[in-house]
């Protein structure tokens, strides 16, 4: 008897909950996402019908920024634009980074590609588009150049395969290092631009009592690879970079490469032993921020970030990655692709979608990338002294003044490779792996390949 | 009398006091950090990265609306759709099957629960690379219906193992009877079967709960999508995303935990008894 | 047969989601193929060979086995003793509150368990390394996760602390079910405590013993979400186990085929373990 009640009760006490929590869901959420949750595989089955005026659009967003502000920005845009749009239902979803690259790679090449998603410009773009699904977007450039012109052309060009252009840039962003200008002057040091030069600023700082002159997160594999994406650039001939990039002819047997660790690993002596435990978000906020590490290597779009952690008095400078003396790469390069979305060509609207993207990726969407997601805007115009603070324009300036933007190592080769490279960089830097049996590593998996 | 004076000298040996304290300390190392999540749920990032151990300075009951609102209600609802369509899904289908397999003694009997059994072999490891391509091919990737099939799909064999097991103890006098006035199969399993197996049905459902509840893996493979996540899953996209507001972070923790938590201390003993069951015979 | 209409529902959705694809996984096993490809090609033996040369696969098995051993001494050794304290008369008042408490573990989410174990372990303010110093050990601080000498084992911590306590309760089940009177016989001889259990509790105790070691060391080979949320298989390859080995090669460097070798790597192991646990007692002794 008590049986029976307790399995009533079980029963009684899911259903009340689920009704409880569904009673309390609508409130927070944004109509997208009830939408999203409500009709979730029922648009899938349903036959696909024209769009038509005054009919529902529904476009899928998917993007790759969970976190805020950029969350927050987004569903604000979307809000403003399908306010502004009746007819249309923006359902937007989102996962971080590296859960990003492995779903949109699961399900670009499906029927289940999403209508707009974000991209990385580069080889990953390559990769979606050789899933044959992104549509090239040549006749929304040329229809209204009004609007194609004010972009960024350095960043369209990252999304333009063989005359085909298959994104729209909306961010910009560069890789560069930090440093704290009060610890430089007090300690009497200059910005290196050489390897040798770096490495006497790291050592006079350790004599001034710094323990971790440089910090890093080296939980996250893409703080890692951003590094070794870097230093592969600078030391080895690019010719033979791109062969070894390029998953069906790379070796990586160029002893270059192992230079390039070795390098590594002078570099993570200096960042101190809870470097692997922590991720880039805990070395920038708990090390950089707090001036305990005066140096790190950060990218420009986290300008908004580390002003909200700094106390009033922190001033930061840039400086790019600094040149190695044997490097053959060109040293005026600066890493950091640009971003930008693209359109899938299964979509039922293709126009609605452009039209979406032309309206984000705009002075207004611009502005609110720059202002309150932090990120540096792909259109012209759009952030200018009244609306961005002096880094920002610092940083626009940089990335202007770049020779040529190399691409995200996890962008530009395969994942077989940089997952073999993240995690043999990551032992190195617990000393459990040397260089050299890191790229015999590397090799191999290279040569898995083809 | 003489028991009265044995339990004495246990009860003062030295032995009992260094185990007593060994106990203590185990309860301590489960309890405290319980008890920390709980407490730290309303700190502010601050709070918790300035003082690990101390009580909140300032309670931040906000913490738990702001969790609720940036989506763990959803993931919440989530994880209850999935949660009871499995276990209706278990219990129905199990039963049946228990009940068919029971009626039909014989060579073909024993080879289909055999076949049931074998499912207890296979690790869902093992099939999550075809299952993912299978759901794909389905085009139910991505839906709650690729969390809810697989899970009910592998609590099958636990369950019909332990339904069945009941069944084969349940009086053959009522069915005869029944089948002697012409009661149908569906009527014997709906009328006699059903109404005597309460207690193992809700062992059953506690299992299944715990399992829908809590499963991760399958979660975070077969949906992509943040608006379908189930709680155990959404709670590691709420990390990634509110990085620093730790406080946040761990008042989703808590709202995780309630459910289940709330199931065990109303019914431990059911709990306690369906959890050792169904691993003794799985 | 109007039974076997009763048992068509199960046998469908077993053969759907269970056994159709334990068959495709075997012939995936032999084949080439990423997330995105149209076909699949034929390599025969290829992946099989690459099993056999693949470094990384030393590595999990080696923490597999790790994972195993450290189980079977505190979920099943402590286990078994925990079981057996708390079953003495001495403690027969504390005993139901401490063994709820210690089942605790058991009913918390893996995920919440292991976020709270990313706290735990956090180098700058994690509650180990704080309590290390707040009671003078300063000296035995870690990176308990960032070091490759350690990872493994706070990893592995993170099950026993959840598990043991379960472990117990399986025991204390099977010890209840002991006949009082061989204890109270024993007594009488003047057999010790420590001899009792030795002598009664664990011979009594013994199919138990077996089970909860099966299930501790298939836990153990088919470990996922431990090192997944936790650290991901690093700092290196210092945490990878076969399932996550599995995952990666299939979701992230997109070879699903001989990611499908390494499922069946994990199918042998477990299918061997639980087909021991399954024979040698036979569903139909279970059954009381």
């Amino acid at each position: 008897m008590k049986m029976k009640k307790a399995a009533a009760l079980t029963l009684a006490m899911m259903m009340g909950l689920s009704l409880a929590a569904c009673g309390g869901g609508g409130s927070g959420e944004t109509p997208a996402g009830q939408s999203q949750a409500a009709d979730g595989s029922g648009d899938k089955s349903g036959g696909a019908a024209p769009a038509a005026d005054g009919e529902q659009v529904v476009i899928n967003f998917f993007h790759r920024w969970p976190n805020d502000p950029k969350n927050t920005m987004f569903k604000e845009l979307i809000d403003q634009y399908m306010a502004e749009n009746p007819n249309v239902t923006i359902n937007m979803d989102c996962i971080l980074n590296d859960q990003y690259k492995e779903k949109i790679r699961m399900v670009v090449s499906t029927d289940e590609i999403p209508d707009i998603f974000s991209s990385w410009s580069g080889t990953f773009a390559q990769e979606m588009i050789a899933s044959g699904n992104v549509s090239a977007l040549n006749d929304m450039y040329e229809a209204d150049t009004e609007w194609s012109g004010k972009i960024a052309q350095a960043s369209v060009d990252g999304f333009t395969f063989d005359g085909q252009i298959y994104g729209v840039p909306w961010s910009q962003d560069g890789k560069v290092f930090w440093y704290n200008k009060k610890i430089f002057a007090d300690n009497n040091l200059e910005v290196p631009t050489t390897w040798n030069e770096f490495i006497a600023v790291l050592d006079a700082l350790k004599a001034a009592g710094y323990e971790t002159p440089v910090v890093e997160g080296l939980s996250d594999s893409w703080a890692i690879l951003h590094y070794l994406g870097t230093m592969n650039q600078r030391m080895v001939d690019p010719a033979v970079l791109a062969k070894d990039y390029d998953a069906a002819t790379g070796e990586f047997t160029d002893p270059a490469y192992v230079e390039v660790l070795k390098k590594w690993q002078q570099l993570v002596s200096y960042m101190g032993e809870t470097c692997v435990a922590i991720d880039h978000e805990a070395a920038r906020n708990n090390y950089f921020a707090t001036g305990e590490a005066p140096i790190m290597y950060l990218q420009l779009a986290e300008i908004t970030h580390v002003e909200k952690v700094i106390p009033e008095d922190f001033e930061y400078g840039f400086f790019n990655f600094p040149a190695f003396e044997e490097g053959k790469g060109d040293v005026n390069a600066l890493t950091g692709a640009p971003e930008g979305f693209m359109i899938s060509n299964k979509t039922k609207y293709p126009e609605e979608c452009q039209k979406f993207l032309k309206w984000l990726v705009s002075k207004n969407g611009g502005e609110a990338l720059t202002t309150k997601g932090g990120d540096l805007s792909s259109v012209d115009g759009a952030i200018d002294e009244t609306n961005a603070i002096p880094s920002q324009l610092e940083a626009m300036d940089i990335i202007k003044s770049a020779s040529t933007l190399a691409p995200w190592f996890d962008n530009a080769c395969d994942a077989s490779v940089y997952t073999v490279y993240a995690q043999g960089a990551q032992a190195i830097a617990t000393g459990d792996e040397t260089p050299e049996s890191v790229m015999e590593q590397v090799q191999e998996a290279a040569a898995s390949l083809h | 009398m003489n028991k009265g004076k044995i339990r004495k000298r246990r009860v003062y040996g030295a032995g009992e006091i260094v185990w007593l304290v060994i106990l203590f300390l185990l309860a301590a190392m489960i309890l405290y950090p319980l008890f920390w999540i709980l407490m730290s749920s309303f700190k502010d990032y601050q709070g918790i990265y300035g003082d690990v151990w101390g009580m909140p300075e300032v309670w931040h009951v906000e913490n738990y609306l702001t969790a609720w609102n940036k989506g763990i209600s959803q993931y919440f609802i989530n994880s209850a759709v999935v949660t009871v369509a499995t276990i209706m899904g278990v219990v129905f289908t199990a039963s049946f099957a228990a009940f068919g397999i029971c009626q039909m003694m014989g060579p073909l009997g024993n080879a289909i629960f055999l076949m049931c059994m074998c499912g207890l072999l296979l690790s869902p490891q093992v099939c999550l690379l075809p299952l993912f391509m299978l759901l794909r091919a389905l085009k139910l990737k991505n839906t709650l219906l690729a969390m809810i099939l697989p899970y009910i799909a592998f609590r099958l064999p636990v369950s019909i193992m332990m339904i069945r097991s009941f069944f084969v103890g349940i009086s053959k006098e009522l069915e005869e009877a029944a089948t002697i006035d012409g009661a149908s199969l569906f009527q014997i399993y709906q009328h006699i079967y059903l109404p005597l197996s309460k207690p193992i049905l809700s062992t059953v459902v506690i299992m299944t709960a715990y399992y829908g509840w809590n499963e991760f893996m399958f979660a975070t493979i077969f949906v992509d999508s943040s608006k379908l996540r189930t709680i155990p899953v959404g709670l590691m996209t709420f990390r990634d995303g509110l990085m620093t507001e730790w406080g946040v972070v761990l008042a989703g923790m808590v709202i995780a935990c309630v459910p289940i938590m709330t199931l065990f201390l109303l019914m431990q003993k059911s709990f306690v008894r369906g959890m050792t069951a169904g691993s003794v015979k799985g | 047969m109007e039974a076997l209409a009763f048992t068509v529902p199960a046998l469908v959705i077993l053969g759907v989601f269970v056994f159709y694809p334990l068959v495709r996984n075997i012939i995936y096993s032999f084949q080439s193929f990423t997330l995105s490809s149209v076909t699949k090609e034929w390599v025969g033996l290829k992946n099989y060979m690459t099993l056999l040369s693949d470094k990384i696969i030393l590595t999990c098995l080696k923490n597999n086995i790790l994972y195993a051993l450290i189980s079977i001494v505190i979920q099943v050794g402590f286990g078994l003793v925990l079981a057996a304290v708390l079953e003495d008369v001495a403690f027969h008042r504390l005993a139901p509150a401490l063994r709820s408490i210690y089942f605790i573990p058991t009913v918390i989410s893996m995920t919440v368990v292991c976020l709270l174990f990313d706290f735990i372990y956090n180098p700058q303010m994690g509650l180990l390394n704080s309590f290390l110093e707040a009671i003078g050990l300063e000296g035995l601080t870690k990176v308990w996760l960032g070091s490759k000498k350690t990872a493994m084992y706070a990893v592995i911590a993170v099950s026993q602390w959840q598990s043991t306590g379960y472990v117990a309760m399986l025991f204390i089940v099977a010890i209840q079910k002991i006949p009082r009177d061989l204890y109270e016989a024993a007594e009488v001889d003047g057999a010790s405590k420590i001899k009792r259990f030795f002598y009664i509790t664990v011979p009594q105790v013994r199919q138990m013993f077996f089970v909860t070691m099966i299930l501790t060391v298939s836990g153990a080979f088919t470990v996922f979400n431990e090192p997944y949320i936790l650290t991901g298989g690093g700092p290196g390859t210092a945490t990878m186990v076969l399932s996550l080995h599995m995952y990666q090669t299939g979701f992230v460097k997109n070879n699903m085929g001989y990611a499908s070798t390494i499922a069946m790597l994990i199918f042998i192991i477990t299918a061997v373990l639980s087909s021991v646990q399954f024979f040698s007692f036979g569903a139909e002794k279970e059954e009381r």
